[in-house]
């Protein structure tokens, strides 16, 4: 019917018909196979480029901030230097025996005698928000001695002048037939790294 | 020949519609062509901006890589800064947490009247860390649920009368105690103790228990 159609029309009507026909199947053609790829494309290519721009934005204002980073992390370093320098690190596996280190003189400049030490459970501090990788806890050690009140407390008040991050945890002083040989029995505490033990 | 005219319509029927002086078979394949070349610049265009995003896609990623070193020690160094930070803050917990009483201890050997003689001392052990989470369902927690910790002051001796512990306790409410006790305090016991002095006197046995200040694990 159709080619009826087109047989019955003048032939320059023919021509102008098939001429329109063509062209807009190169028409169809170039918009489907051309237009409509390359235009998916830039606009992956655009998202790209401005994921991209973020990217360098980013990096660009990470690297101006570099020094600032740099003098935050010395500060940092400096302001955790003083409690490294005070962690409790245990000696031959225990931290009594370090404690006794770094205790027996004190105690002997204080006039104390028969220092014993034994371990106590650690204490777990407060954690942060968020909580940080390395963790630290608060490492006990029991001190018993023998002493007078004043002897025991020079020990103390040495105690907090040369380690101040030592912390008393408990004391108990009970009196003696003689006034210089009094039960002393104390916990101190220190920052110690690592983490109470989950059971 | 009456003067009326003759019109003969020649025009199909198709051709009555148009009014333009156009013919349709000239417009449409101008149309289509028009068209066809549009969406060839169309498409030129789109390949062109294409090229150019292209280059600067490029360029771009020649640049972070370049920085890509350089970028990564300043991320590292960001985390290091955060890790640190929340060290810093957990161990200042610890730090604030510092009972230090050895001047107020010092300070109360100097304000015992001599008519007190001291048997005992002691601030007692903190009971175990309860690490459990409030409602007791799943595993214990890494850190304890509250931060503050409060503790008790027991002072016990003996002394010929009352007055000399009353004088006692009223110089222990003195500021200088502040950092070993609170205003808080209780007689646990007051009574005739079965020791005498030299002189054949009786003594009372005392025991006063003194609420501590809070040793608080926070900022």
């Amino acid at each position: 019917m159709k080619s009826g159609l087109l047989h019955n029309m003048a032939p320059n009507a023919q021509r102008a018909f098939l001429v329109t026909l063509v062209f807009s199947a190169i028409a169809v053609a170039i918009y489907m196979f051309g237009v409509q790829p390359a235009s998916d494309s830039l606009d992956k290519e655009t998202r790209r480029k401005s994921e991209l721009e973020n990217d360098q934005n980013r990096m660009n204002a990470d690297l101006r901030g570099a020094e600032t980073v740099k003098k935050t992390l010395d500060d940092m370093r400096a302001q955790i230097a003083p409690y490294e320098s005070a962690f409790l690190e245990p000696l031959l596996e225990s931290y009594a025996m370090r404690a006794k280190s770094i205790l027996d003189p004190l105690a002997m400049g204080a006039g104390l005698s028969d220092m014993g030490y034994t371990d106590e459970p650690f204490r777990a501090l407060p954690l942060t928000k968020p909580m940080a990788r390395q963790l630290y806890t608060r490492a006990a050690v029991r001190m018993t001695a023998k002493g007078s009140y004043q002897e025991a407390v020079s020990f103390l008040l040495r105690l907090e002048k040369d380690l101040p991050l030592v912390s008393l945890q408990s004391i108990e002083i009970t009196a003696r037939q003689k006034p210089s040989e009094q039960s002393i029995d104390m916990v101190l505490e220190w920052p110690a790294k690592g983490k109470v033990t989950r059971k | 020949m009456n003067g009326e005219s003759f019109h003969l319509n020649l025009m199909k029927s198709g051709e009555v519609r148009s009014s333009s002086p156009v013919r349709l078979r000239v417009m449409m394949p101008l149309l289509a062509m028009l068209a066809t070349i549009g969406l060839v610049i169309w498409w030129g265009s789109i390949l062109a901006q294409s090229m150019i995003i292209g280059a600067q896609i490029k360029t771009i990623e020649e640049d972070i890589g370049a920085k890509r070193n350089d970028h990564a020690e300043v991320i590292e160094q960001q985390n290091l800064v955060r890790e640190l930070k929340l060290q810093v803050e957990q161990l200042e917990y610890y730090r604030n947490g510092v009972r230090a009483i050895g001047e107020p201890l010092a300070k109360l050997a100097e304000v015992t009247p001599v008519r007190i003689q001291l048997s005992e001392l002691s601030i007692a052990p903190m009971p175990p860390q309860n690490l459990m989470p409030p409602n007791k369902k799943g595993p214990p927690l890494w850190g304890p649920t509250t931060n503050v910790e409060t503790q008790k002051l027991v002072i016990a001796g003996r002394a010929t009368r009352e007055t000399p512990v009353q004088a006692l306790m009223e110089s222990l409410d003195a500021d200088e105690f502040a950092k070993l006790v609170t205003k808080s305090r209780k007689v646990n016991s007051f009574k005739q103790d079965t020791s005498q002095t030299k002189d054949g006197r009786r003594l009372l046995a005392f025991e006063v228990e003194y609420t501590m200040p809070e040793r608080r694990f926070a900022k």
